[in-house]
Parts: structure tokens; C-alpha cells; sequence
């Protein structure tokens, strides 16, 4: 573990609210964009598959007492492909050389949709890194209840899909047909997606073999879910209680797939409330 | 000019309820829509169908391989041509053998050298990856198509072609003992042919490997690019092209005159550009599919072909579908290859919903009035 590889050369941008520091960061050979803001205990975020790279305003709210890291994965956004990285397992242990890059021994670990997945793996592989686990509509597991295919929706539909309230929907629906007239934006979204595909085509994002493990992750875990998540029902909250050992879950009204989106304020107050623990 | 007749086989049973529905002809479109009773006559008839072509002077027939869909009936090509063989005498072309989507390439290798050997060297091999909805069909990750196709390409050939048994090492496929039997017919393996819509890496490995590259469904704009595409290649590897390196397929109906071609024809162009191809474009082409070179502009253009409402004089128009008397399709064919350089041409005189009658009639004319106009003395079949 002590000969990664690193490079923290590259542009240093302000975003919004938190002073967001922008930086490539080079782990083995693949270059990742970081995006990190704030100062106190490390607090890690895995983003969803449908993020675009921005630094999400509700990430603001943590980095007054944490040190938020907010990386863009290998294959997504700004970060170049990780050639042989064709599993969520193989990520989380590209991420745990990032953790070691960073000279982070434990970190809260949190992830949304396909990054909470992520986060599930990594905390069963070495779990003593892990202090707290926060999994919001985390993708990763099956359950019976068939649940959309979003590779057969057009991103039009997949927002509608995503979010609930009638504002966010329809806000989204907008983003997502004009899509096409910013070739960058669009460029990432196509970039994502297939990533996203290369990760959880077969089977369906989610990883049959993760059940057996999960009881090997034994942080304080929070299930942050959107009541009304039509992406992924909240029937995957229930079956993640019961496959992890030591879990709360909170149950966001008036959210679809993305509470941390759509319910900022709820969702951080319930993120407090479970760090604030002990 | 070599001519070929390709059939699709579509399923010509689908209701209005199915016509003109937003979503698609594939995948999604349930198979309670096939009836097995009707099913049987069609074969029976298609068939029938593909050998007319052998009979009237085609130089050969053109199968291919779709799944999970109306729009043809050959999920499995290879049984296709392997009924074929004692039906026929002239060239058999499986296009497609979608090798990308083959669990094991081997497979592939064993039953096209089954029939090169069973026909008596008469197979063409073409390879193909398999379109976008056909990743779901099989739930293979599409953005590993490329590589599958390659790599599975590579595999086959040498197969056909080192001394077995050899070790295969590679990256999606790992072999101790590649020695099939038997080994093709035909040395050191039988034609391939690259039947595309038109990508620029495609039409380049196809001049890399000096290919038969075909190109269908496309209008004369692109037909052009990529035969050029092709040619300039084709230099750049220190040879040039021959026309039988390079081929067209089309949609091609023929009657008396242009107006009655126009008039029969309409129904079953409409059938097949309008319901049997219809597909939205996540489904068309799912993600990875395309590589980042050609991705936004295709998925970021306004409509493609599966989606909308085509309009048929518009598709004619640009070249999409060739309809009219001999006189006017000798005459198009003619300027078109004088023009472009291709020697193949391959007429999908069955599509749509297009019934027997009107196919035979069509076919036969285009055997009399186009095909020895263009096929130069002494080329033609015993």
C-alpha cells in the first residue's frame, strides 16, 4: 500500500458557497478529477451514476465540520477510464487506494445510487476504514419487485422517473431535453452512461455475490431513501436493514431516487442526527 | 456487377394496435404477436422465396440474424442457409453471424466451415456485432461489442486457418485447445463480408482486411462517404479497391411502370421503415455501443431512422429504397455504380408485408430486365 503513485498538479477552481477546490489526483496510473471543500474529519461521497460532475449545493452543509471529498469515478465526468475496471467490486478497491493516496486511514463513507453500491462493497472488503456508512437509494442489491430499466429510458424520461415533486421533475425533464445543445454536458452524459453500463449491465446493477459479504461491514449504517423513489422502491431500504448488520433507516418524504437532491434539508438533518451518535 | 437477393423474413401479421405505436418492433413488442400456424406457412413460403432468387439468376441469397423481434424471423442464420444448400446452386451469404453476441466464437467457426464443406464452398461469411437492441436481447455489455467482435473475428479466422491444436489467450476469450473440425472448404477460408450502416471504424477494418464491405439502409449521401471512406483505406494499406470489395443493399421493387411500382409498393416500405423498424434510439443504441468519436452526433441528431414517421417519397427520394420499372432501376443501378464503384449489388426485394405475388413478379422482372444488362458478357452463371 505505501507505493501509489500520485500527482496533485492541475487547476485549482473555486465552485460555489463552500470554496470547492477542483484538482486531478493520479492513483495507479488512472487520473481522477477531486473535487474537495471544508476542513474536520474526512468525509467521503461516491456520486450517482447520473451526476455530472457538479459539486452538489447540499454538500455545502457538511464542510463546515467535515473535509468533504467529492471525486468524479474513473470512467465519469472529467476522471479518464480505468482501463481494467469492469466491476463495482474492482472500483471499491480502486477506491481504497485512493484512500491510502489521500492518507486517510477511516473515513464517513457515502454514496447515492451507484455510488452508495460502491460504498457497501468497499465497507465489506476492509471495514475498519469505514466509520460511519451512509447509503442513499444505493443500487447493489435485487429484490423481486421489477424495477425500470433506465438504458431503455431517454434521459428525458429518466428524470421523470428520478425525482418526485412536480417542480424537480419538471426542472429536470427541461435539463434533460436540451441536453444535446451543450456538447460537454452532453459528452458526460454519454460518458456516464456507458461507464454505467460497463459497471452493472449483467446482471442489473446490483451484484448477486454482496449479500454474502455485507455482514462483514460493521459500521453505523444509515439508509437514507425517497418514499417515493419509482427508480428503485423502498423495498430495497427494507432488504439493506436486513442484510447489513447495523443499520438505521430514514425514510424521506416527498423524494424520488435522489432524496439528497431533491430534500436537501431533511436528508442532512438525518445525516447529522446519525453522526452525531455515537 | 454481382447480384444477391436478401431476405428478411419479417413477421407482415402485426395489427393496427402494433402500427404507428411509440415504442418499438424489438425487445419489448411481446411474442404473443407471433402465431406459430402462420409462422409455418411463412417459412414454408420465404424459403421458397430465397430459392426463386437461386432459380432466376441471382449469383447468390443473402440470409441474416435478428432476435427477439417482428422485423425477421432468422434469430439463427445458420439454419437458414443450412436448409438452403441442397435447394440451391449459387452463392449462400450469411450476413450476418452476429459474432459479438455468440456466447463462443468457436461455435461460429465450426458451423460456417459445416456448411462451406456440406455446399461445397458456396458460403460467404459476413460478420456483423449485432445491433444496439440486440445487447438487451442477450443482456451482453454493449460497451464491450467492439472488443468482442474483434477479438471473436480474430479467433474464428484462425481457426479456419493455423493447424490446431493452438493455445487462444485473450481478453474476453481464453482457450486451451482451439482444433476444430472440419476446417472450411474454401482456402484459406471463405469470403467475409462486413455488412454496416456506415461507421467510419467498420468501413476502415473492413478495408483493413480487405472485406467486402456492404453497406444498407442508407441514403446516397452516406453510401458515397463510406465507399470513399473505404477507398481511401484501402490506400493507406498500399492497395486499391476493387469493385467487389465494395456492396449495396437496398430495399427494391419493381413492376411495369414507376407509378404501379410506387403505388404496390407503398403499403409494405411503409410497413417496414414505419413499424418493423421502429426502435427509440436508447434502444437503437444502448450505452457504449457507438464509440465517443460518433456517439453525439448520432444520438444528439434530431430523429433517426427507428423513430418518427418516414416519409416514403422522402426515403425514395434519397435513395433509401430503389422503386420503379427495370428500365428506371437498370438505369439507377447503372449510374449509381458508375458513380460510386461498387459490384455488388444486394436487392431486398422481400420487405414489409409485401405478399407473394407481387414479390415473385418483381423479382422475375428484375431478373430479366436488370440483371443481364448489367452483369458484362461471359460473367454470367453456367
Amino acid at each position: 500500500m505505501a507505493t501509489t503513485r500520485s500527482s496533485m498538479t492541475g487547476t485549482e477552481a473555486s465552485q460555489t458557497a463552500a470554496r470547492v477546490a477542483e484538482r486531478d489526483l493520479t492513483v495507479h496510473e488512472t487520473r481522477i478529477r477531486m473535487l474537495s471543500a471544508g476542513a474536520g474529519d474526512p468525509f467521503l461521497y461516491l456520486h450517482d451514476s447520473g451526476d455530472l460532475g457538479r459539486w452538489a449545493p447540499w454538500l455545502s452543509g457538511l464542510a463546515g465540520r467535515y473535509t468533504v471529498w467529492r471525486p468524479d469515478h474513473p470512467g465519469f465526468n472529467a476522471s479518464a477510464d480505468g482501463a481494467d475496471i469492469d466491476s463495482v467490486h474492482e472500483l471499491a478497491f480502486f477506491y481504497l487506494d485512493l484512500l491510502d493516496e489521500l492518507g486517510l486511514d477511516r473515513v464517513i463513507l457515502a454514496g447515492a445510487g451507484l455510488g452508495g453500491w460502491l460504498a457497501a462493497d468497499l465497507a465489506t472488503i476492509e471495514p475498519e476504514r469505514v466509520s460511519r456508512l451512509i447509503l442513499a437509494g444505493a443500487r447493489g442489491i435485487r429484490t423481486d419487485e421489477r424495477v425500470p430499466d433506465i438504458f431503455l429510458l431517454s434521459a428525458a424520461e429518466l428524470a421523470e422517473l428520478t425525482y418526485h415533486t412536480d417542480g424537480a421533475r419538471s426542472a429536470a425533464r427541461e435539463q434533460a431535453e436540451q441536453l444535446a445543445d451543450d456538447p460537454g454536458r452532453f459528452e458526460r452524459y454519454l460518458r456516464n452512461r456507458s461507464a454505467t453500463a460497463h459497471l452493472g449491465w449483467n446482471p442489473y446493477l446490483h451484484d448477486p455475490k454482496l449479500p454474502r459479504r455485507l455482514h462483514r461491514a460493521t459500521a453505523p449504517t444509515l439508509i437514507l431513501w425517497g418514499a417515493q423513489d419509482r427508480l428503485l422502491p423502498v423495498r430495497h431500504a427494507r432488504r439493506w436493514a436486513e442484510l447489513l448488520p447495523r443499520t438505521h433507516v430514514t425514510v424521506i418524504n416527498d423524494a424520488g431516487h435522489l432524496p439528497l437532491a431533491e430534500q436537501p434539508g431533511a436528508s442532512l438533518q438525518a445525516i447529522r442526527n446519525f453522526c452525531g451518535e455515537s | 456487377m454481382q447480384f444477391f437477393g436478401f431476405h428478411l423474413m419479417p413477421y407482415p401479421y402485426l395489427t393496427d394496435e402494433h402500427r404507428g405505436r411509440p415504442d418499438s418492433s424489438w425487445i419489448t413488442l411481446s411474442n404473443q404477436n407471433f402465431d406459430p400456424r402462420r409462422g409455418h406457412e411463412l417459412y414454408q413460403r420465404y424459403l421458397r422465396e430465397l430459392v426463386l432468387y437461386d432459380e432466376v439468376g441471382f449469383d447468390g441469397v443473402c440470409v441474416n440474424e435478428h432476435h427477439q423481434t417482428a422485423y425477421g424471423l432468422m434469430p439463427a442464420p445458420d439454419v437458414v442457409a443450412a436448409v438452403l444448400i441442397p435447394q440451391t446452386r449459387g452463392k449462400i451469404a450469411v450476413l450476418g453471424n452476429a459474432i459479438s453476441l455468440r456466447d463462443h466464437p468457436l461455435r461460429v467457426a465450426e458451423e460456417i466451415a459445416m456448411l462451406d464443406v456440406i455446399s461445397g464452398g458456396r458460403i460467404i461469411s459476413g460478420f456483423v456485432r449485432g445491433i444496439g437492441a440486440e445487447y438487451q436481447t442477450f443482456q451482453l455489455d454493449p460497451t464491450q461489442s467492439r472488443g468482442r467482435f474483434h477479438e471473436a473475428h480474430d479467433l474464428i479466422v484462425e481457426a479456419w486457418t493455423r493447424p490446431g491444436p493452438f493455445e487462444w489467450y485473450g481478453r474476453h476469450f481464453k482457450l486451451r485447445y482451439v482444433n476444430p473440425w472440419p476446417r472450411p472448404l474454401q482456402q484459406p477460408h471463405p469470403p467475409v463480408w462486413s455488412p454496416s450502416q456506415g461507421s467510419a471504424e467498420t468501413v476502415g477494418w473492413a478495408a483493413r482486411h480487405r472485406y467486402t464491405y456492404l453497406q444498407t439502409y442508407s441514403d446516397i449521401a452516406t453510401l458515397r462517404r463510406a465507399f470513399t471512406e473505404y477507398r481511401e483505406a484501402a490506400g493507406r494499406h498500399g492497395y486499391t479497391a476493387a469493385p467487389a470489395q465494395l456492396g449495396w443493399a437496398a430495399p427494391v421493387y419493381l413492376a411495369d411502370t414507376d407509378e404501379q411500382a410506387r403505388r404496390e409498393a407503398a403499403p409494405h416500405l411503409d410497413y417496414l421503415f414505419n413499424t418493423l423498424l421502429r426502435m427509440p434510439r436508447d434502444m437503437f443504441f444502448p450505452p457504449g455501443y457507438l464509440t465517443m468519436a460518433s456517439a453525439p452526433r448520432v444520438l444528439g441528431a434530431k430523429r433517426g431512422l427507428g423513430e418518427g414517421q418516414n416519409d416514403l417519397a422522402d426515403l425514395i427520394e434519397r435513395g433509401y429504397a430503389l422503386v420503379g420499372s427495370p428500365a428506371t432501376i437498370r438505369q439507377q443501378i447503372e449510374q449509381y455504380a458508375s458513380e460510386l464503384g461498387f459490384g455488388i449489388f444486394c436487392g431486398i426485394c422481400q420487405f414489409g408485408s409485401l405478399g407473394h405475388e407481387e414479390f415473385e413478379r418483381s423479382v422475375r422482372l428484375f431478373a430479366d430486365g436488370v440483371i443481364p444488362a448489367l452483369r458484362p458478357a461471359g460473367d454470367g452463371r453456367a
